[in-house]
């Protein structure tokens, strides 16, 4: 929101405080200062248009003006805009100025004619948004500074936040600066009223509001006999720099009091309105409006409209009717100063797409009170500027008056939760100056009442906010808290501190973590055949991220494909992160949310590679368990809709299947065009965690071991992990482990076989091993091997 | 057979004295002491002699063979010598010659951040808690005083998957969860995880996103407390030259409420370019546990207060790093996460 520095000047002394200063203290009291505009005019001079004609070369509408500026100087400036006629008096900057928007003015040349000097508009000279023309100034003397007409002033951004919609006006804003000044507010809260000319104004209009809970209050102010025109140049100033466009001194109160009192108003030509009446009711679906922006708007039901007698006449607290919108002819008028339900104006104002500076404010909730501030100071204003009499005792429908909500508060609580001490009559004269009665009770509380406009203080703690922020929380010290506790909790490591022990294996594995996000496309996951029990977003952005991810796996691929794509042909990524899987039939379940460490690495083309790759990933996968101090996983074959079905492992942990590990199903890279194979693993990791134990010492071996190697010639089929169990069973105590080290093809290996080679280690705990000792166990091993798999020796 | 002695020795102790290499040396050596060696021999033939020759004989081979032996150790003592010094005289290597790619991963920055948070954080006693992504209507806003209808909740759009049940917005439904879990306070915890708001991706926000949140429940809490707790915590991650202050500000779940801020690291404080002048940056929200969020947890507010707050783990890995684009945390590019 925009803030005029010198419109604030109306309310608070600000002859001694810069805007930058001003600017400092309305962010420490919470109103933070977005930017600050400094508008220096002092350089501009204000000169008088004696000739205009339009360039009679360029190919572009170009006028060139011969401009007096005094002193019997005359300078000849080429302008693109067309209304600095002879006699109008305009803002000149001379070669060598740089203007307030920052646009430096050089002597030129254009197409033959000289141009020494630049007509400069209200944008340039951030005056306001409009750049369509030259700003014509209505008073000033030719050669003198602008700021004799001008003076130099500052914008402020201010954000403002949704609990404080008072703040969204200067009235507001100079009250907080002026608390925090610790100086008077020049401005009582309530205009007196001015209303005069009979007959009474419900006389000559009625008003009912036919749903209360959307419209709390409504005032319908009648002025007759106003004569529409331009407003005076400071208001037009202050509404520019605040953004908004004048139009007429009617409309231009409705929004000056706005920016002024943050109540929005509307006014209509009561001579527009049908049948003297006004209504505060639903729409009818499908009524429709033209609106002022000269749209025609379908209404529904679920929307508020003011109509008349016949039809709506305005979107309440959206935008106004075009059909009885105040024009050049207009001379009686009706004031609307009203109060609507917040949410309600929020919903319409989201259902037309369409937020206003009037709904902007409503849909913060405003006060009833500020209502009627409001039509009293519109109304006085509309007197002043626009001529004409308001008729006294207007109607002012307001079923349900808002109740004073009093606060009881023990004053001590300020230093106990600030942490600091605030001296009692520091912390009332804050309340007070903020606008709150204090009464002292008998047991020293205090009974506050906050001011009407107020809505948003309503315990004790909103009070110590009050006082806090005025009292400055720069001079809170620092403290950490520490009291003598007799309960604690030891620490726990978190989850995803116990996983580092994870990505340290994976790190030197040589693969990088990635976070990628859990929304993604649902489409996509279809196609994948994953998204069986994926969650779909009823609002999403994109349907890029409509959906939330089953698997991490998608999401690495796609991160490979990335990664292609940008020249990089190698790589390994990992990510560890929550899956999301509904529950079937429970539409307002919240889905499981495994905790998963998901792998995906490139190989090359060959089926061998992809064959390599898939072991040198499983003794990855088997380091990241072995340093979570988990036990040994199993591998089984397994089926899973992301991997070759030839090549996938189910990866089991104590009987509970943690997820898989293989190669990617050729048409996962080929869905997202990455060439060669994929391998990869996804397990849940929760239940490894659970799994692990701290590792217990074992004694180192005293005697020495024997090896042994053997190699084992099966038929194809007979697996790797069902000879080691063989070994194992068959072997007896003295094998102390068996591991298998390559698998052979071709060569002595007959057709439909295939050899597997496998080193085992032999040691007794006791003594050192003979070569007959071992033997024995070796022919136990060969003959078990022989009877169970039909298997053969090679030497 | 005396006087042949002394040729003896000194025909091999010329014999040492030139051998030019350990190998040559050994050959001499065994050439003496070998089994067939000639000392050997001569020592061998001690039994066959008189027996009143035999002491005399061998006092004089043992002497002879003390003598060559320690010629021997001294020769071998020169070569090698001589050996390890010709090896570091010749062997010189270009140094500046780069080593093989050492092939290791990286752990992403944001996991980085997240873990130096937590070490801080639990460094004053503050235990990590999490929770679900998938939130009920309830706990992501009914809980936290944002009630249906609050103008507030514009700062919180959130996706929804049915209207009970969204994405969280924030991590502040863990606050509420723990609570209800621990029920006596004192409660001392933090909050770390994804949240997702219906922000359109751009540089300084997406729709999804990585919090974290801290809260504290004890007797007699103050601003204080929570301004200390934070300069404690920025000062443990970015120096102690930085300072911290706070900005009241407004959220339905605390109360009194603030932005906290951090002097800019490039300028200290005096304001520049890359903080817009202001010497501050914003980091994250914070205030006094609202009473009836307290309630809502099942803390009664009479007993216990507290304090929160919260702040982007992005937010605070782009102050670290001079990141300018949250997008590249997601966007899983290894030329990017290569950098950490």
């Amino acid at each position: 929101m925009k803030i005029s520095y010198e419109w604030l000047g109306d309310f608070v002394d600000l002859a001694d405080v810069s805007p930058k200063d001003a600017a400092e203290v309305l962010t420490r009291l919470g109103l933070e200062v977005e930017s600050l505009t400094l508008v220096d005019l002092s350089q501009i001079v204000v000169g008088k248009v004696l000739e205009q004609q339009k360039h009679p070369k360029s190919r572009n509408d170009l006028w060139v003006h011969q401009v007096d500026l005094g002193g019997g100087r005359v300078q000849q400036i080429i302008a693109g805009a067309p209304n600095a006629v002879p006699g109008t008096l305009v803002p000149v900057a001379l070669p060598g100025t740089t203007v307030p928007n920052g646009k430096v003015v050089k002597d030129m040349n254009i197409a033959g004619y000289k141009a020494s000097g630049m007509l400069c508009s209200a944008e340039e000279l951030l005056l306001g948004d409009d750049h369509s023309g030259i700003l014509i100034l209505d008073s000033g003397t030719p050669g003198e500074p602008l700021t004799s007409v001008i003076p130099n002033h500052a914008v402020m951004e201010i954000e403002v936040t949704s609990n404080r919609p008072d703040c969204m006006g200067h009235l507001g804003v100079a009250r907080e600066l002026a608390a925090g000044l610790d100086r008077p507010l020049k401005r009582d809260f309530m205009p007196s009223f001015t209303g005069t000319a009979n007959p009474p104004g419900r006389e000559v209009i009625k008003v009912t509001i036919e749903d209360p809970d959307l419209c709390s209050r409504y005032i319908g102010g009648v002025i007759k006999g106003v004569k529409v025109g331009p407003s005076p140049a400071w208001l037009q100033r202050r509404l520019r720099a605040c953004g908004v466009r004048p139009i007429n001194n009617i409309v231009d109160v409705t929004n000056y009091v706005l920016l002024e009192y943050a109540q929005p108003l509307h006014v209509f030509d009561l001579a527009r309105l049908e049948g003297a009446e006004i209504q505060a009711r639903r729409a009818r679906d499908g009524e429709k409006l033209l609106c002022l922006d000269g749209i025609v708007r379908e209404l529904n039901s679920g929307m508020l409209v003011i109509a008349d007698a016949k039809r709506p006449v305005a979107i309440a607290g959206v935008i106004g009717g075009e059909e009885t919108a105040v024009t050049d002819g207009t001379t009686d008028v009706l004031l609307e100063a009203a109060t609507f339900n917040g949410p309600s104006i929020r919903q319409t104002a989201r259902a037309l797409g369409l937020r206003t500076e009037a709904s902007a404010r409503f849909e913060r909730g405003l006060p009833p009170e500020l209502a009627l501030a409001g039509a009293r100071r519109a109304a006085g204003l509309i007197a002043e500027l626009a001529g004409g009499s308001v008729h006294r005792d207007w109607p002012d429908v307001y079923p349900r008056p808002q109740e004073p909500v009093r606060v009881r508060l023990k004053p001590w609580l300020v230093d106990e939760v600030l942490g600091a001490h605030v001296p009692l009559q520091d912390a009332e004269a804050i309340l007070i100056r903020l606008g709150f009665h204090v009464k002292v009770l008998g047991d020293g509380e205090w009974d506050v009442l906050p001011p009407v406009f107020r809505l948003d203080v309503t315990i004790p703690e909103d009070l110590v906010e009050e006082v806090g922020r005025v009292f400055g929380y720069d001079r809170v010290p620092p403290t950490l808290p520490g009291r003598r506790h007799d309960r604690w909790t030891p620490l726990v490591p978190s989850i995803d501190r116990r996983l580092d022990a994870a990505r340290e294996v994976m790190a030197g594995a040589g693969f990088t973590e990635t976070w990628n996000p859990a929304l993604v496309s649902g489409r996509k996951l279809e196609a994948l055949r994953v998204a069986a029990y994926a969650m779909r977003v009823s609002n999403a952005l994109s349907d890029e991220m409509d959906t939330l991810r089953t698997s991490l796996l998608p999401s690495l691929v796609a991160a490979v494909a990335l990664n292609r794509d940008r020249g990089r042909d190698e790589v390994r990524i990992y990510e560890i992160a929550s899956s999301f899987l509904a529950r079937v039939g429970e539409k307002n379940s919240q889905p499981e949310e495994p905790l998963r460490l998901a792998a995906v690495a490139t190989a090359g083309t060959t089926a061998d590679s992809g064959r390599a790759a898939f072991y040198a990933l499983k003794a990855v996968l088997g380091g990241c368990l072995e340093a979570l101090s988990a036990p040994p996983c199993t591998y089984q074959r397994g089926a899973a809709e992301l991997f070759h079905p030839g090549r996938c492992a189910a990866v089991t942990l104590e009987g509970r299947q943690l997820g898989y590990l293989g190669e990617l199903h050729p048409t996962v890279g080929a869905s997202l065009k990455v060439e060669g194979r994929l391998v990869a693993f996804e397990i849940d990791v929760e239940p490894v965690l659970a799994l692990s134990r701290i590792p217990r010492a074992q004694p180192l071996p005293r005697f020495p071991a024997v090896e042994r190697d053997l190699a084992v010639v099966v038929e194809e089929h007979v697996t790797a992990g069902s000879l080691l169990a063989a070994i194992k069973e068959s072997a007896g105590d003295l094998l102390e482990n068996a591991r298998a080290f390559d698998e052979y093809h071709g060569g002595q290996v007959p057709e439909g076989h295939k050899s597997i080679a496998f080193t085992l280690t032999f040691r007794s705990p006791e003594r050192t091993l003979t070569d007959a000792e071992v033997d024995k166990v070796m022919t136990e091993i060969k003959s078990t091997l022989e009877k169970r798999h039909q298997a053969r020796f090679r030497a | 057979m005396i006087g042949d002695a002394e040729e003896f020795v000194n025909d091999y102790m010329a014999r040492i004295s030139v051998a030019p290499d350990e190998k040559e040396l050994e050959q001499v050596r065994l050439a003496l002491f070998g089994s067939n060696g000639a000392l050997t021999s001569l020592i061998k033939e001690i039994p066959t002699l008189p027996k009143d020759q035999r002491g005399e004989r061998g006092r004089q081979l043992n002497g002879i063979k003390q003598q060559l032996e320690a010629a021997i150790a001294a020769r071998l003592g020169e070569l090698r010598g001589a050996r390890l010094a010709d090896i570091v005289e010749t062997e010189a290597i270009d140094i500046t010659f780069p080593g093989p790619p050492l092939g290791r991963g990286y752990i992403h920055v944001l996991t980085q951040v997240r873990r130096q948070i937590e070490t801080v954080l639990e460094s004053l006693g503050y235990q990590v808690e999490l929770g679900p992504e998938v939130e009920t209507e309830w706990y992501n806003f009914e809980a936290l005083n944002l009630t249906e209808g609050h103008p507030a909740r514009e700062n919180w759009d959130s996706f929804y998957f049915t209207p009970e049940l969204l994405l969280r917005a924030h991590t502040s439904p863990v606050q509420i969860r723990a609570m209800q879990r621990i029920k006596e306070p004192p409660i001392y915890i933090i909050t770390p995880g994804r949240c997702y708001r219906r922000d359109a991706p751009e540089a300084t926000r997406l729709p999804y996103f990585s919090q974290v949140e801290g809260l504290a429940i004890d007797k007699a809490l103050t601003v204080g407390d929570m301004k200390g707790t934070l300069l404690y915590m920025i000062q443990s991650l970015y120096g102690k030259e930085r300072k911290v202050r706070v900005r009241p500000s407004y959220f339905p779940f605390t109360e009194p409420s603030f932005e906290f801020d951090v002097t800019c690291g490039i300028c200290n404080g005096t304001g520049c370019k890359s903080c817009r002048h202001k010497g501050w940056l914003e980091v994250g929200g914070c205030g006094m546990v609202h009473p009836q969020v307290l309630r809502n947890g099942g803390i009664d507010p009479a007993e216990w207060n507290g304090y929160a707050w919260g702040f982007g783990i992005e937010r605070m890995a782009m102050l670290k790093h001079d990141i300018d684009d949250i997008r590249l945390f997601y966007e899983s590019d290894l030329r990017f996460l290569e950098q950490f």
